[in-house]
């Protein structure tokens, strides 16, 4: 069964329609990536996934966003479950103003996990699916800010994580990093797609080309061509696709 | 154009330049083997550094594009081409300085009759006349010319054959000829590879403009013309 499908899916600002009838089938256990220019609608269409767009006024879904099978648009779905299983990564790392350890624990926290132990485990087993316990274990009780950029993003991989998701949702993770900790991020994404299914928006090709299964692109709101990573880096169907791949766009 | 396009049209009209020259070298050859005109043939060996040269600036320039700007798709695909193409160019390069250094070796003027009875001179021609449409069709991206080499191949192929047979034959009644005729047969072996690399550009030709994989495939599929979609 496909981890994440979406039929006929549109979506409005107001009254601009921002994405056009996008249906997507996504397996579990892979990375599929969205690229196309800014503006096209690709992050849009990633925060539909865990309802992030509800957040913003005068916005409307129509069609169907399924994950496992349930479509999370229903109106007996709880956001707040869905959001737990479905994490997000932003483009900036945006940890909060508490200490290390504490930047992990909170989502635990406000799910109501209160046994110290557990939080403590949770916290050590997500810090080090991020490789990150080796360069923060002796201090954990520090401030997150004290961490570098690629630090930081890890750690908010690892708050994602610690909730035990079974979707990460990226937005342009490493646009901000240098390219030793995007190649972190990058080998992370690689490793983490064993127990997730992670979808991420890329500005850039060549790190869709090395970190996705599957790539969708997208063009002003609507999808043009989402195919296996390989054969849309080699021979893409739509001449659109070809056009921005290889830097001949517009 | 973009900084990408300029390098790759640069890039297409390196190899182009080397072809013309190969192209070159391969009729030079001809006339020196037909005249045994040794000072051509010297001209043509001493041109084959310049191959060789541009050889490497190409593979050096392929390489640089890989790297600085990771090419895809169609662009992926003619540096993939442009690479091995620029191999098949220089071994076509090497056959014809290899043809040349039979002429500057032989004693004897090649025998007319020979000549005639093996069909090299047309075997040779055919050969150049699979060079030059290739090259036509890469520079034209002509996949339609480059399917038709396939077919001219069969001439090569069937001039080979008969070769050995011909050459052998002549030997029995020209004892005092032997070493000319056996350069005559290794100059027919060496003119089959030159319609080999021209049937491996078109494949690549081909790859790169149809992202079609032809290679191993028989001639007939080769020729095939795909429908229009």
């Amino acid at each position: 069964m496909n981890k994440i499908e979406s039929k006929g899916v549109n979506f409005f600002y107001g009254q601009t329609q921002a994405l056009k009838d996008i249906n997507i089938s996504i397996k579990p256990n892979t990375v599929t990536a969205l690229i196309g220019p800014s503006g096209c609608g690709k992050s849009t269409y990633l925060r539909l996934f865990n309802r992030m767009n509800d957040l913003i006024d005068d916005t409307r879904v129509e069609g169907e966003v399924l994950i496992d099978g349930k479509n999370i648009y229903d109106k007996h779905v709880n956001v707040d479950e869905l959001r737990k299983n479905v994490g997000m990564v932003f483009q900036k790392p945006n940890p909060f103003p508490k200490t290390i350890f504490e930047n992990v624990a909170y989502g635990l926290r406000v799910n109501g996990v209160s046994d110290k132990q557990v939080i403590a485990e949770r916290v050590e087993k997500s810090i080090q699916q991020v490789a990150l316990w080796d360069e923060v274990k002796d201090k954990l009780k520090k401030s997150a800010f004290e961490l570098s950029g690629g630090q930081q993003q890890r750690l908010c991989i690892a708050r994602a994580l610690a909730i035990q998701p079974s979707v990460l949702l990226m937005d342009e993770p490493t646009s901000a990093l240098d390219p030793i900790s995007t190649a972190k991020i990058e080998e992370l994404m690689y490793e983490l797609k064993s127990d997730y299914t992670i979808v991420v928006v890329t500005h850039n090709m060549q790190q869709a080309g090395r970190i996705s299964d599957s790539t969708a692109f997208f063009y002003m709101g609507e999808l043009i061509e989402h195919d296996n990573t390989k054969v849309i880096f080699t021979n893409p169907n739509k001449e659109r696709t070809q056009n921005y791949i290889t830097g001949r766009f517009g | 154009m973009s900084h990408l396009d300029t390098e790759l049209t640069e890039l297409k009209a390196e190899i182009i330049k080397m072809w013309a020259l190969v192209n070159n070298q391969l009729r030079k050859a001809q006339e020196a083997l037909l005249s045994l005109d040794k000072d051509l043939a010297h001209e043509v060996i001493s041109h084959e550094k310049r191959v060789n040269a541009y050889e490497l600036k190409l593979d050096r320039d392929c390489e640089n594009i890989f790297a600085l700007f990771n090419p895809v798709a169609v662009d992926l695909r003619f540096v993939l081409a442009t690479l091995k193409i620029n191999t098949n160019i220089e071994r076509t390069g090497d056959i014809a300085a290899g043809i040349a250094k039979f002429v500057v070796n032989v004693d004897n003027s090649f025998d007319k009759e020979l000549l005639t009875l093996t069909r090299v001179d047309e075997m040779y021609s055919a050969a150049i006349n699979m060079m030059e449409d290739v090259l036509e069709a890469f520079e034209n991206e002509d996949t339609v010319k480059a399917r038709g080499v396939f077919k001219q191949d069969g001439l090569l192929d069937k001039i080979n054959e008969a070769a050995n047979k011909t050459i052998a034959n002549y030997i029995r009644e020209n004892v005092d000829q032997i070493d000319e005729a056996m350069y005559l047969l290794s100059t027919i072996r060496k003119l089959e590879r030159v319609g080999d690399q021209a049937k491996n550009m078109a494949e690549e030709i081909i790859f790169y403009i149809e992202a079609k994989v032809l290679k191993h495939r028989s001639t007939k599929e080769k020729v095939k013309t795909p429908k229009a979609e």
